[in-house]
């Protein structure tokens, strides 16, 4: 007997949990907000899968309509992000450099991504997931081309940010 | 090496999330209430037709275009008024529920965005409409209730009474709009701000 939608909607997003995760993690800055997110993106994904048709793979699906809410519905409960002199930051990030550990750098790293706009978020963070720029620009909309430049310079804010 | 290579190598390394949710967490989640501002949005602008909409059933309109005869509005015209009115309504509420039934979170970011967008314009445009047709009416009212009933008024008298009447119509104008700029600013604050920064990439 086939599987129920529900039942396959449970394997595909429990399996995927992961990117939706870093997309949380990206988009907000406490737990509170990390779980409102995560309930938010599980009720827009769950709401359209039945229009998901498999002709593309679900994690690819997934990605779109992850970044989609965290950038366009979700309101932070919390709205204000602590803003912290960049300099600061720098400061705190180049102090930490000399340990390498691949978890203190993951943490940086994330620390310096939170300081992007929503926007740079998605380019850097599909940059990071390894999307060719012709899904990034299938999923944020915009050209090629324009995929291209502005994710060099989504890229360069974030060298600034981890090594200035 | 690229500074951002060692730092993606720490990306592509990292373990999975320690909040791992189990697939009855899931399910709970799956079956609650979207909180978005999608939903915020239809709700506010239901609200709006229901409250503007409102008018054309809660008031007795044939006692209120007496009252408007009275001072020498065509009874006609008053008449015609009502039904425009609520044809006017009516496309609106129809082209609001059609703009909200087409958001899409699978579309791309950008037509996202506009959906969303849309469907707020097509609620501020119905009230735009409504408020303009109201100062209309009211300045037409105006001129002619000076005329009648205020006939025997000294000039000072009557440029008092119309000075007033038209700070009290500013006033209320700019409580609407005050009220507006503060729900839709708040909802859509992040969203513009957003959409703004995605145009700016196609620039």
């Amino acid at each position: 007997m086939s599987k129920s939608l529900e039942d396959k909607f449970l394997d595909d997003f429990e399996s995927n949990q992961n990117i939706v995760h870093k997309i949380c993690r990206i988009y907000t800055t406490n737990q509170s907000d990390h779980n409102d997110l995560f309930q938010e993106i599980t009720i827009q994904v769950w709401k359209n899968y039945a229009k998901f048709r498999g002709d593309a793979k679900f994690s690819t699906w997934l990605y779109r309509v992850s970044l989609n809410t965290a950038i366009s519905l979700f309101r932070k409960s919390s709205r204000k992000v602590k803003t912290q002199n960049i300099s600061d930051i720098a400061f705190k990030i180049k102090a930490i450099e000399y340990d390498d550990t691949q978890e203190v750098q993951l943490k940086a790293l994330y620390g310096a991504i939170q300081h992007l706009n929503d926007i740079d978020k998605a380019l850097v963070f599909l940059y990071l997931e390894d999307k060719s720029y012709r899904e990034i620009s299938d999923t944020l909309g915009i050209s090629e081309v324009n995929a291209r430049v502005k994710m060099n310079r989504a890229k360069d804010k974030l060298k600034k940010i981890l090594n200035p | 090496m690229d500074v951002l290579e060692k730092y993606k190598e720490a990306w592509d390394n990292q373990p999975e999330n320690s909040n791992k949710v189990s697939k009855s967490e899931i399910y709970k989640m799956m079956k609650s209430k979207s909180s978005s501002i999608v939903k915020w949005i239809f709700i506010i602008g239901l609200i709006e037709f229901i409250l503007i909409g409102s008018s054309f059933f809660l008031f007795d309109i044939e006692k209120s275009i007496e009252a408007y005869e009275s001072i020498g509005l065509n009874k006609y015209f008053m008449h015609f008024n009502t039904k425009a009115g609520l044809c006017i309504f009516l496309y609106f509420l129809y082209k609001f529920y059609a703009n909200f039934r087409s958001i899409s979170t699978t579309e791309n970011t950008k037509s996202l965005m506009d959906q969303i967008l849309n469907t707020r314009k097509t609620v501020r445009n119905y009230v735009v409409i409504n408020l303009s047709y109201l100062t209309i009416f009211y300045l037409i009212a105006l001129v002619l209730m000076i005329k009648k009933q205020f006939a025997d008024l000294s000039t000072v008298q009557t440029i008092g009474v119309a000075v007033a009447s038209l700070v009290a119509l500013a006033v209320m104008l700019a409580v609407i709009w005050l009220i507006y700029q503060l729900l839709y600013g708040i909802l859509l604050n992040k969203l513009n701000k957003n959409y703004k920064d995605l145009a700016k990439l196609e620039e």
